[in-house]
């Protein structure tokens, strides 16, 4: 039948229910006829949201069907659109705010870390996309402030009290944090560092981007811009060549790193930096061709936890290398510090990273689990977001299939049914067919 | 009259049945009333098709699962063809359930 004989016999099974109920609900101390009327109105209200009814139904009773439409729509339309929102918009607020300092800092373990570090990507796509257009235009100056600004709404009032508890904690637990923030510093900073505290700070204070002054977070900053392809005078002055961050082929920008990153070790570097040198000069080798590539070639040594951070951060335009020089002790303060970069809060982390707290063997562990999820993370290519978003994409995916299995669906009396050896003939009538979401109403049918 | 409850799994009948749900946990309406409710679409849903609808429909298909139970047969098709006068749809896979309609005139 046609759908729209289909839905006229809908209306007319309706109807003829509902006069039929009638006496049960007038009479017998029912619950009166308002009663009928609502449930008409939510029954055709949800056999129009299901697309079995069509438009306005022509009848007295239709017009009432409004005050049941609000309710059954509620129900129909909530399901698509809250996967829809709740995964683009709340992922992203909430993520951001909350989870990446909160957790980071109050967990030290790794895994907190890592899923702060996932959780902070949702928001990274966004970062992303201003990265790529603001690392071309402009020079160090403008790109900052771009991925500054975005994170800065959320992160400004947060960072600050949760970077200080953070680094706190990363650097009890584990003792690693002092020592490992120092590392990650001079890696980072060796270039970074020096310059950073020097031409860095005036820059970041003209800028208003640098708070962070100390190391660690200027390393990243220095990152930051890297990855953009910015030419930041701090990471100019350091050994790295800026001229290879800012402008030309990112190989090239590896290579200067991987020199750069020799040499720090021996400037700032501590003595774990030396292993760090040695590892990040093979991946640098490898890697010379991405800056993404490179960190996925970071030695086992390094705790995944700092890939995965990394590349958060890379997502978000915070590819840097240097990361990678990072030992997985860090890790923890590594997050602290993007956040502070997004945030554009970049107060008192060096400070407590300085602190000198020589620890740091744990790390070996969580990094191995980063390392697999950041190898991952470089393939996507900064598409880190889409890691959220594929899953929900498999989401949807099995709920289709889902629907489609339970869809098509064929009710029905029957006739009678043969078959001779393998084939079936079967006689139905009165039957509903719900295929491909449309209804047919049938008297007769026969299938082999 | 005897009815079956086959048709309340389809489109009109899970609509009525979720209202009828929602207005039995509110309280607007009492259980019994609610079957009764659903009874009467039983038979208003069985009389509307044997009455108003003269459709016919082919459809062919590779039986991928047949089942008869109760009086009940259950085919799952996979693959099938749905051919009525205006129009022909594919499907990957359809459920079939039919009842005996011998069971409604005795």
């Amino acid at each position: 039948m046609a759908a729209s004989t289909t839905s006229q016999v809908y209306i007319d099974v309706i109807e003829d229910v509902m006069v039929k109920v009638r006496d049960e609900f007038v009479n017998n101390a029912g619950p009166g006829e308002e009663v009928l009327r609502e449930l008409q109105a939510m029954w055709e209200s949800k056999m129009m949201q299901a697309g079995a009814v069509f438009g306005p139904i022509e009848r007295s009773t239709a017009a009432k069907p409004t005050p049941g439409g609000p309710i059954t729509p509620v129900h129909d339309l909530n399901v698509p659109y809250e996967g829809t929102e709740e995964y683009e918009t709340p992922t992203a607020e909430i993520l951001f705010p909350p989870t990446p300092l909160q957790t980071p800092i109050q967990t030290p373990l790794p895994g907190t870390a890592d899923n702060s570090t996932y959780n902070i990507p949702a928001g990274p796509s966004d970062y992303s996309s201003g990265n790529d257009t603001g690392g071309n235009a402009d020079g160090k100056g403008g790109r900052p402030s771009p991925f500054m600004q975005p994170p800065s709404p959320w992160m400004n009032p947060r960072p600050p009290l949760d970077v200080n508890v953070a680094y706190v904690e990363g650097r009890d637990e584990p003792d690693r944090g002092t020592s490992n923030q120092p590392l990650t510093q001079d890696f980072f900073t060796m270039p970074s560092g020096k310059r950073k505290r020097n031409d860095l700070n005036s820059q970041y204070n003209a800028g208003g981007y640098i708070p962070q002054q100390d190391g660690a977070r200027d390393a990243a900053y220095g990152v930051f811009e890297i990855e953009q392809d910015i030419c930041i005078s701090f990471v100019n002055g350091g050994e790295i060549s800026i001229n290879s961050n800012s402008t030309i082929s990112k190989g090239k920008m590896q290579v200067d790193l991987e020199r750069s990153t020799s040499r720090i070790p021996q400037l700032d570097g501590p003595i774990p930096y030396d292993d760090d040198v040695l590892s990040t000069p093979n991946v640098s080798s490898d890697t010379s061709e991405k800056r993404r590539k490179l960190e996925c070639k970071i030695p086992a040594n390094y705790s995944c936890i700092y890939f995965s951070v990394n590349c958060i951060m890379l997502h978000l335009t915070l590819p840097p290398p240097t990361i990678f020089y990072f030992p997985s002790s860090y890790w923890v303060y590594f997050i602290l510090l993007q956040i502070y970069n997004y945030g554009e809060v970049f107060t008192e982390d060096y400070n407590i990273s300085n602190t000198p707290a020589p620890p740091e063997v744990p790390a070996s562990t969580p990094a191995l689990v980063a390392q697999n999820e950041v190898g991952n993370e470089f393939d996507d290519d900064d598409d880190e977001p889409p890691l959220n978003e594929e899953d929900d994409d498999d989401l949807d995916d099995m709920e289709q299939g889902e629907d489609q299995n339970t869809h098509h669906l064929v009710l029905a009396q029957f006739d009678k049914v043969t078959r001779t050896k393998s084939r079936w003939k079967c006689t139905l009538k009165d039957g509903i067919m719900h295929i491909n979401n449309k209804d047919i109403l049938f008297n007769k049918v026969c299938y082999s | 009259m005897a009815t079956f409850e086959l048709y309340r799994r389809s489109t009109i009948g899970m609509c009525l049945t979720e209202t009828l749900d929602e207005m039995v946990q509110n309280g607007t309406l009492s259980p019994e009333l609610a079957i009764q409710v659903l009874v009467q679409f039983d038979k208003s849903m069985t009389e509307a098709l044997e009455t108003q609808v003269k459709s016919k429909v082919s459809i062919k298909g590779h039986l991928h699962t047949y089942r008869f139970c109760d009086n009940v047969w259950t085919f799952i098709l996979q693959n099938a063809l749905f051919k009525n006068e205006d129009s022909q749809e594919t499907v990957g896979r359809v459920k079939i359930v039919a009842c005996d309609s011998k069971l409604l005139t005795q």
